[in-house]
């Protein structure tokens, strides 16, 4: 799940794919190869989703019941597995959301901290 | 418990699966392609940089497949795969290895299954563990002239003598009643029993001789056993009137009669008087005694009828010892308290029954007994020759497991290479281990599974030789499977200790030296230290071990060969016995011993039968004695024999003076006796005896005065009583010359011209003609009759023979191995050797002597321990020192030429290699 790329990359936390895939497919259906794309493009080209990361992480999260899996035809008529949101994925999405926001806010406090500080 | 429903789906559909994760990864890299060409690359281009940036997609699948599937499993049957594929590939070592250690844990399985048989298995009854079995015990009497010293003036059972007094089982019947009075405290009940050996049991016209339970009212109510149909004996059926009642064993009343439903109500005649079928016992029943197995149970009480000579008397004597008693504990009460609550009730009425000081001054004291297994008649016979047999069988566990252990640490070390390479390619360390202990554990599994067999048909030939040809041999052993899973578990245990931690060790991060190993196999010299070092003690402790077994197999061979050749002083070959008794049958009293006289003359009549006679007992088994005075002086240690006319010719035993019984020495003639030339020699001082008077008292006085037979001649001395110990000085009296109510049952003994057992059926045949009432039982040759006496030291001298040579075969192999091992590691340095002119026999003889320095060290350690430990055994022996140096001698001799052998092959295969050969195989 650890991704060695360029520096000029931002290495995935491990567990924050999880939370991506997630958010990714919140607005509707989609699958791997769009995921993939959409968090691409999203994060500016700063995160770059490996397929050797990506696909396992699909399967772990259907496993769990958090996503369902069926296959379909894609836009251009291909068949492709397109990967939905189950309400239990919605709540785990919730709860790590918040979670990674608290992250967020306690990471911001810690290393840009108030000017206060520096007395 | 999600994740394992999850797998076992995936793995019911994984196919499907792992087709659906191809075609997305298809998908994929479509997709892919697809937008690196609209970002303008070409095809080509866009295939390539889509692949790459895809990535190691066969590892992507293993990841994905790890998250639904076992991995471990899969790798597991990997393994075994690998593991069955090795094993078939090395056949010989896999046969080798196999059988040797399923040798061991299927002879340990046999011989332990039959201790647990006979020394540890509860009877098959409810709450065995409340069960007592009643005994008493005293000091030595003290025997001095006239009288009584002991108040047991007359038994009927065994009682056991050793230096520290004599314990016994059996009691007078009114010491039985004095206690099922007192005992209701400690005891919820409190029943007699004795087993008679051999009734006559006749249904239907058809005769023979069973073992019989008597037993008292209690009996089967303090067993707690419910019948398979009927009733049982109840305290109704054991009164003195009542009406005779038998309750059959499940299996006799299935082969009689055809099944438990059929037997009630039937007639038996036992001993000549009639008996009803009140009941059948259950199936798994066989009594008290898993010595014995009873096909009758009668009330004690209506039985004096059936008891011999003795009658109703039995069961007023207060000093006839003879019935057996068991007990249940009250719930809450302990052995001691019973005992010593039944001690002193018991000590008032023997005290009583005393007949004058000496017998007072010495009383039985009473003893109580956990009675949980039974009677322990099984474990006094046989738990001294299984406890050395069950050593044995350990001591081939340990020398099974010590090639096992040799033959995997050759191997390891061989494949060290093979791991090496293992593990530079990436496999983890945890992995190969794995692997290794998969082969282990299969080895061990194959083993286990040969050993299965081995253990089913050893218990088979045990039995068969414990049994040799005895009648109502009743001794049932099961398959242990727990000494089963210990066996297997030791040499699982060893597997793994001997084939994985030398792999452990070659799984060492310093590979690479391992790899380069070949290229510097001359420093192998120098090495050749630590390894093979553990292998040479492996080898010194299996050539120790062997050696033990195969001094314990020349001193039981030798025991068996002394025996074998004790001279009888008759000739044993072509000689048929069988025993009859008339009496038993009903047969009238006055009538015995003209039917005896009959049937010997109509046997004689048989074309090919030489000569006929008979006697109380066959010469092997008789152990009679009466008091005997010689014109008033008493003999000392003299045995008597009731023979019949021609008993000397048919035997085969010289008459020195005189002549022989006659048919003519009949009732109402002059009492004639012949004696033995030990006799003759001890209690007359010229020798010849021919023509003077001895007086035989006891038994057979008449009106109190002992009868008078003139001696009519001497025989030469012939074996009297069992092969061991000394020829006793024997008289031999007429039969048809005893007062008549003396006659019970009687051997034949017939000299035919060609082999004995093809007369048997004319025997019975004959008998039953005479009359059918009286059935012929324990028809064998006389050779087979001197065998049974000595089963045990035939047995012991067959198995530890064969165990002898198992563990010097299982011993050679392991030299084997590690001299091959030993060869191939040398293989350079050998070249090298020869390179630079060292002769063909020089390495041979360099080769031989590293075997003959650990086989001399192993024969030390092994001869010094079997000069302890055969102490153990002295008791098995007969004419031979426990420490016989020449079986030492002579089983250092075989093992140390076997391990020669055996290294031989692998030495003179190293010395033939081509110099040249060798050193270029750097």
């Amino acid at each position: 799940m650890t991704s060695q790329k360029p520096p000029s990359r931002v290495e995935l936390l491990r567990g924050t794919l999880d939370l991506l895939i997630l958010r990714t497919l919140l607005p509707g259906p989609s699958h791997g190869h769009a995921i993939a794309k959409h968090i691409q493009r999203t994060s500016e080209d700063l995160l770059q989703v490996e397929t050797g990361s990506l696909y396992p992480a699909l399967y772990r999260l259907e496993a769990g019941g958090w996503i369902a899996a069926s296959w379909e035809l894609s836009d251009k008529g291909k068949r492709a597995r397109y990967y939905r949101i189950t309400p239990k994925g919605r709540k785990q999405l919730a709860a790590e959301q918040s979670k990674w926001n608290a992250f967020v806010r306690a990471m911001g406090l810690l290393l840009e901290p108030a000017d206060e500080d520096a007395s | 418990m999600t994740a394992l429903l999850r797998k076992l789906r995936w793995w019911l559909q994984r196919r499907r699966k792992e087709e659906e994760l191809r075609e997305e990864l298809q998908f994929h890299l479509t997709e892919e392609i697809g937008e690196r060409q609209a970002d303008g690359l070409s095809q080509e281009e866009a295939t390539w940089a889509a692949r790459r940036d895809l990535g190691n997609a066969t590892l992507m699948r293993e990841d994905a497949r790890a998250l639904w599937s076992w991995i471990l499993l899969e790798q597991l049957a990997q393994d075994i795969r690998y593991g069955l594929r090795g094993m078939f590939r090395n056949r010989t070592f896999t046969a080798l290895a196999a059988l040797s250690l399923a040798l061991g844990i299927g002879a340990n399985t046999a011989i332990y299954s039959f201790m647990d048989a006979i020394l540890l298995r509860s009877l098959p009854i409810s709450d065995p563990g409340s069960l007592v079995v009643v005994k008493w015990r005293s000091r030595p009497p003290a025997s001095s002239g006239s009288g009584h010293d002991f108040v047991m003036h007359s038994e009927d059972g065994h009682s056991y003598t050793d230096p520290s007094g004599i314990s016994a089982a059996i009691f007078p019947y009114p010491a039985f009643e004095r206690l099922q009075e007192t005992s209701a405290p400690v005891l919820s009940s409190l029943f007699a029993h004795k087993l008679a050996h051999g009734v006559n049991v006749m249904i239907n016209g058809q005769a023979e001789l069973v073992q019989a339970e008597y037993v008292s009212g209690d009996f089967f109510r303090g067993l707690a056993v419910s019948p398979a149909a009927g009733r049982l004996i109840d305290a109704d059926d054991d009164r003195v009137g009542a009406a005779p009642a038998a309750v059959l064993s499940s299996g006799y009343s299935e082969r009689r009669f055809g099944g438990a439903a059929n037997a009630l109500g039937q007639a038996v005649v036992i001993n000549n008087l009639p008996f009803t079928v009140i009941g059948v016992a259950p199936p798994e029943f066989f009594g008290v005694d898993p010595a014995a197995a009873p096909q009758v149970y009668v009330p004690m009480r209506v039985t004096s009828l059936l008891l011999e000579q003795i009658g109703e008397q039995a069961f007023v004597d207060q000093t006839y010892y003879w019935v057996e008693m068991m007990g249940r504990l009250q719930p809450g009460v302990d052995l001691a308290r019973a005992e010593a609550a039944l001690a002193a009730p018991f000590a008032r009425w023997v005290a009583s029954t005393a007949a004058n000081d000496r017998e007072r001054a010495n009383l039985p004291a009473l003893r109580l007994e956990a009675g949980a297994a039974g009677l322990d008649s099984l474990r006094r016979q046989y738990s001294k020759p299984l406890y050395v047999l069950l050593a044995m069988v350990g001591l081939i566990l340990a020398i099974a497991c010590a090639n096992t252990a040799n033959l995997l640490l050759a191997r390891s070390a061989a494949r060290a290479r093979e791991i090496a390479v293992r593990l530079s390619l990436g496999a983890g360390r945890w992995r190969v281990v794995r692997q290794l202990l998969t082969e282990s554990v299969l080895l061990a599994t194959l083993s286990g599974a040969l050993g299965i067999v081995i253990a089913v048909v050893g218990m088979r030939v045990l039995t068969q030789l414990l049994a040799n040809g005895q009648e109502a041999f009743t001794l049932r052993a099961d398959l242990n499977w727990h000494v089963l899973l210990v066996t297997l578990a030791l040499s699982l245990l060893c597997g793994v200790l001997f084939g994985v931690a030398p792999a452990l060790q070659a799984t060492r991060p310093a590979l690479m030296s391992k790899l380069r190993d070949r290229s510097v196999s001359q420093s192998s010299m120098r090495q050749r230290g630590a390894r093979p070092r553990l292998a040479q003690v492996l080898v010194v402790a299996q050539i120790a071990l062997s050696l033990l077994l195969l001094v314990a197999a020349g001193l039981f061979v030798r025991t068996l060969s002394n025996l074998q050749s004790v001279s009888l002083g008759f000739d044993r070959d072509n000689v048929l016995l069988f025993e009859l008794n008339a009496p038993q049958a009903g047969y009238p009293e006055p009538q015995v011993a003209d039917f005896y006289a009959d049937l010997r003359r109509r046997l004689s009549e048989v074309p090919g039968v030489r000569e006929v006679t008979l006697s109380h007992a066959s010469l092997i088994r008789a152990s009679r004695s009466h008091p005997i005075t010689v014109r008033g002086r008493p003999t000392q240690g003299t045995r008597v024999l009731w023979t019949g006319p021609r008993f000397f010719a048919t035997m085969q035993i010289p008459i020195l003076r005189g002549r022989e019984i006659a048919e003519r020495d009949r009732q109402g003639t002059l009492p004639v006796a012949v004696v033995s030339d030990l006799f003759a020699r001890t209690n007359f001082a010229d020798g010849n005896p021919i023509g003077r008077r001895i007086e035989i008292a006891g038994s057979l006085s008449v009106g109190g005065a002992p009868l008078v037979f003139e001696i009519v001649g001497v025989a030469a001395e012939a074996r009297y009583g069992g092969l061991k110990g000394t020829v006793p000085p024997v008289v031999y009296v007429p039969y048809a010359q005893i007062p008549l109510a003396q006659l019970r049952q009687m051997t034949y003994a017939m000299r035919t011209d060609s082999d004995p057992l093809r007369y048997a059926p004319a025997v019975r045949q004959i008998v039953h003609a005479a009359d059918a009432r009286v059935p012929v039982t324990n028809l064998k040759t006389q050779a087979a009759d001197i065998d049974q006496t000595i089963n045990q030291e035939i047995v012991f001298a067959r198995l530890c023979s064969a165990f002898a040579i198992l563990a010097l075969t299982i011993a050679c192999v392991g030299l084997y191995a590690t001299m091959a091992y030993a060869a191939a590691r040398r293989t350079n340095e050998i070249g090298l050797r020869l390179a630079l002119g060292a002769g063909r026999r020089s390495v041979i003889w360099m080769m031989l002597r590293d075997v003959f320095v650990v086989a001399v060290v192993g024969l030390a350690i092994g001869a010094s321990a079997a000069f302890a430990a055969s102490r153990l055994i002295e008791s098995f022996l007969f004419e031979t020192k426990p420490n016989d140096p020449r079986a030492v001698a002579l089983a250092a001799a075989i093992l140390l030429l076997s391990a020669l052998a055996a290294a031989y092959g692998p030495a003179r295969r190293a010395s033939r290699v081509d110099p040249l050969a060798a050193l270029r195989h750097e």
